[in-house]
């Protein structure tokens, strides 16, 4: 098995915002949260006249609403129809999603339809400065970034139904919120020793990996998942990709019930992985409602290739994808 | 970039350094059934309704979390039998049921559900859905069967219409008919990702596949005359449709097979089939095993006692003069000796220093047991009485007192050492465990494992029983184990931490500021507006019924009929297990009212509704210092929310 740092990865990081730049060309695709860090997209939209922003509003579970172009489009997420017709009407070759300010029920559609419609697609991503510490932080609630959860379901469009009796390991992608994986144990209920839990380290700030054993100290005690732990570097989703590759290989022949409750490059490469994988693997999302203060500022900006860890090799999920 | 290798890691290096603390931890710090896996069979202890559900009859068995629902429902699989019957392959002809698991996968179920169909075209696919997955799994027990205990096959024209009626296309043997199973799900996954394009032809018929299945393996040579059960685990999980979509099959199941539904209490929300007017009703649908009312405490004792005996047992090498006796293992605590241990002689001493008493009267409370003479003040501050009139109703009417001092006498020991550092209460004795339980075998498994470990790590030994410190903060730390979880258990994980920790220091208070009071306040009933529409009725409802269904909260039915998804005419308790992290009395006994907004109260404005609950009951919880455990939450005290 190859060390991840031996195996490619295909992103930018760019320290400063400014320094980045889209394609000419592109399509650029975002969303604005209440978070400072998903603003930065009007700074890059004046700077870049050649490219056409589409900007994501009133994401829902199902749909969302793009504004591209003159055009306004209500997309449902789980229509391959509709978000290839999308495809078709903007007409270009090279797409950035920013999934900075998307919720996975909007990004991760919207980034599979344009991987399977043969587009160029490239993901972004910005660090957030610093996340919000709770005001009484107690054990597993050190962070203060989710409102509520809505509870298990499936990312739309993701859904797995095949192998419900085999075997599985249960991937939670760990973040700060040690109640988010207690949820999603109590949903799955792996057995202890089928938990490989993932740990983002390099974290976005040094100390980010210590807070992430902390706050969810007591699961990983409770369960013995600690033993299990392996790491991808946490703003990496290629990564993560290469680490559920190495786990799957690991455990041959069982599903990967993978849980994106961390970064959001995790739930992109767990995406990827869904998406690739020769076995079957299920992604166990909980559907957290987050908090309009949970970070502030912004940090470094990533860009991923996507299309570039595809090249000229088929992908399993598309071809079960229904034609018109 | 792997930091271990799970085969290289040394097993639990910190959690238990010796291997008999490692094996305990096993053995019974694995309370949940999935944890064991196999061993789950090997350890597996006959519940005394388990002969019911061998029946042919469909049940439901109802359970909160942690009351061996799923434990019990594995044993009846035919993996389950096949392990308890010594894995012996000439067997299984002989056994008169084969039990088929299904566990509800909510993120599975959860996929058919959204805005872009009707519902009725939900129940179409969710039905197509059931055909496929009660199918693969009748296929598999097929295959797994033929495997173990070689006999006939599916004949080529069952295959055939089985396949049809799945709208297969030709199948003409089992395997088949399994490729053609698997490929029908990866096809209908793709259609249901993508359900808003609407890409749904061939349908199948709800039921009629597995009724036909079913059929064909019930006239196999080697099935003959056998009933086959499919083992419904978390009922709750499903969706509302999807509980009539099958309650329907269980009501129209065929004669060969049948249904066995585990479900937590308030799980099962829909009573009804498809057709709103067919109730499923109990006994004439089905037999309903409510687990903790068919335990009374002294069966749930004897099971709970056979359940930790069989894992003391298994600890090798066995110490010299082991006990296997959990009971021996973690003694009781008189009231006497607890309240010497909570320190009534430095009371006394204290008592007498004052010099607020006669002679006469140290005399005589001298002459008592310590605990009556405590009583004895006690009671005369609560009834504003000088202890010599006390002491003269005491002499006056011995019997009288008697009751008095019986029904008092527990409730007095929580005020002995109130407001002072260290425990305040022992919670001791496999008797209390087994109230704390409250019919839980999992909290059981909890409080006996926290115990023996600590007890070990304290230089104990499994030939010595555990102290009674020990037992009392291993009790504490379960239900504060409890307490953290239960954040994040449900999707109201957060409201009923709240709740509880609202509940929990208002009993804690009243159980301290008792005299003058009625005894052992725990429980109460909530009291809804008369206007209905003005009321937040709906959200303390949900609030109730998720308590329950998670066990923050026991329910108990009063006198009048109800229905059971109701939550008014309930009386509610905090669940036991958390009472030795409160600090207050884990016994059933009298009850309160609550407003209904005053619950909501504890909800969003805990520190203001604390304190007028607790006025309504004559307390004050500013002269009430948190206890030791409770410091964590200070914050929560403190503020508004």
């Amino acid at each position: 098995m190859r060390a991840v740092r031996e195996r490619p990865i295909y992103s930018e990081i760019f320290q400063q915002f400014d320094e980045f730049r889209p394609h000419t060309g592109a399509v650029y695709v975002h969303g604005e949260s209440l978070e400072e860090r998903s603003r930065h997209s009007v700074q890059w939209e004046s700077a870049s006249p050649t490219v056409k922003f589409g900007r994501v509003s009133d994401q829902q579970p199902t749909s969302f609403q793009l504004q591209l172009g003159g055009n306004a489009y209500r997309v449902q997420v789980r229509s391959a129809q509709q978000l290839r017709a999308l495809w078709t009407n903007v007409a270009v070759k090279v797409v950035y999603i920013d999934i900075t300010g998307l919720d996975h029920s909007t990004w991760a559609p919207l980034l599979i339809s344009a991987l399977s419609f043969g587009l160029d697609v490239r993901a972004v991503y910005v660090e957030p400065l610093e996340y919000a510490y709770s005001k009484t932080p107690t054990e597993g609630d050190i962070f203060d970034l989710s409102e509520r959860i809505r509870g298990v379901a499936p990312v739309p469009g993701l859904a797995t139904l095949v192998d419900a009796y085999a075997e599985s390991i249960f991937v939670p992608l760990l973040g700060f919120e040690g109640t988010r994986l207690a949820y999603v144990l109590e949903q799955v209920q792996p057995s202890g020793d089928s938990i490989v839990p993932v740990i983002g380290v390099p974290g976005f700030r040094p100390e980010y990996p210590f807070h992430t054993y902390l706050g969810n100290r007591a699961s990983l005690s409770t369960t013995r998942a600690w033993h299990h732990v392996m790491y991808a570097r946490a703003n990496c989703p290629f990564s993560l990709w290469y680490v559920l590759g190495d786990i799957a290989e690991r455990w041959p022949g069982k599903v990967l019930k993978v849980a994106p409750i961390g970064t959001k490059p995790h739930g992109l490469g767990a995406v990827l992985y869904w998406m690739t994988a020769p076995g079957s693997v299920e992604i166990v999302y909980d559907h957290p409602v987050r908090k309009s203060d949970r970070t502030a500022g912004a940090s470094r900006t990533s860009v991923y290739y996507i299309s570039d860890l595809f090249a000229g090799t088929p992908v399993p999920r598309f071809q079960n994808v229904p034609s018109s | 970039m792997a930091a271990s290798d799970p085969s290289n890691v040394a097993p639990h290096s910190t959690e238990a350094s010796s291997p008999v603390e490692e094996q305990l931890s096993h053995l019974f710090g694995s309370y949940k059934a999935e944890w064991l896996r196999e061993q789950l069979f090997e350890l597996f202890t006959e519940p005394t309704y388990f002969p019911e559900l061998k029946t042919p009859r469909p049940c439901v068995l109802v359970g909160g979390r942690g009351t061996g629902k799923t434990t019990v429902l594995r044993c009846l699989s035919y993996e389950g039998q096949f392990a308890l019957s010594g894995r012996k392959g000439d067997s299984i002809r002989d056994w008169p049921y084969y039990g088929m698991y299904y566990r509800v996968n909510t993120n599975r179920v959860a996929a058919f559900k959204g805005p872009e169909i009707a519902e009725s075209q939900w129940i179409r696919l969710f039905g197509h859905y059931v055909n496929l997955e009660l199918c693969e799994l009748v296929l598999n027990f097929l295959q797994w069967a033929q495997l173990h205990s070689p006999g006939d096959h599916l004949a080529a024209h069952d295959c055939e219409e089985i396949g049809v009626s799945l709208h297969a296309g030709p199948t003409h043997d089992t395997k088949q008919l399994v490729s053609a199973v698997r490929r029908l799900k990866a096809e209908f996954e793709a259609a249901v990702n993508n359900v808003a394009d609407a890409h749904f032809r061939d349908l199948s018929l709800q039921g009629a596949p597995l009724d036909t299945l079913m059929k064909a393996v019930a006239s196999l040579t080697q099935f003959t005359g056998k009933t086959f059960f499919f083992l419904l685990d978390e009922y709750e999980n499903f969706e509302d449709y999807q509980q009539q979509v099958v309650n329907t099959l269980l009501k129209h199941a065929g004669q060969s097979y049948t249904f066995k539904i585990g479900v937590r209490e308030l799980g099962w929300r829909r009573r009804t089939t498809l057709n709103q007017n067919e109730q499923l009703t109990s006994p004439a649908d089905y037999v309903r095993v409510d687990i903790t009312s068919r335990l009374t405490e002294q069966d749930f004792s004897q099971f709970a006692a056979a359940v930790c005996n069989a894992r003391l047992k298994r600890i090798v090498p066995q110490v010299e003069a082991a006990i296997h006796d959990v009971s021996v293992l973690l003694p009781a605590l008189g009231e006497e000796a607890e309240a010497e241990r909570l320190g009534i002689a430095e009371w006394w001493a204290a008592t007498r220093a004052s010099k607020k008493l006669g002679t006469a009267e140290v005399a005589t409370l001298d002459q008592l047991p310590p605990l009556e003479a405590y009583f004895v003040v006690y009671w005369a501050d609560s009834q504003r009485k000088s202890v010599a009139e006390v002491l003269m109703e005491r002499a006056g009417d011995l019997t009288g007192w008697a009751t008095r001092y019986a029904n008092y006498r527990y409730a007095s020991l929580f005020s002995l050492k109130s407001g002072k550092r260290g425990i305040r209460k022992y919670y001791a004795g496999w008797p209390v465990f087994i109230q704390l339980a409250a019919g839980n075998i999992r909290y059981l498994l909890e409080l006996v494992d926290r115990s023996l470990i600590a007890h070990l790590q304290n230089g104990g030994s499994l030939s010595s029983s555990v102290p009674h410190d020990i037992q009392t903060d291993a009790a504490q730390k379960v239900g504060q184990k409890n307490l953290t979880e239960l954040e994040g258990i449900s999707v109201q994980g957060a409201k009923l931490t709240k709740l509880l920790l609202g509940l929990g220091r208002v009993f804690q208070v009243m159980a301290t500021q008792s005299a003058g009071h009625a005894p052992e306040v725990n429980q109460f009933e909530v009291k809804f507006p008369e206007d209905a529409s003005a009321s937040p009725a709906a959200e303390v409802e949900n609030l109730l019924r998720d308590a329950v269904m998670h066990l923050a909260l026991l329910r108990f039915s009063g006198n009048k009929l109800q229905d059971p998804s109701e939550t008014r005419d309930y009386d509610y308790m905090v669940h036991p297990i958390f009472a030795p992290f409160f600090v207050f009395s884990h016994r059933r006994k009298r009850k309160m009212t609550i407003l209904a907004d005053e619950l909501l109260g504890l909800v969003h404005n805990p520190k203001r509704t604390i304190a007028r609950i607790l006025k309504s009951q004559n307390r004050r919880v500013e002269r009430e210092p948190l206890p030791d455990q409770l410091a964590l939450f200070e914050g929560f005290y403190a503020g508004g929310a």
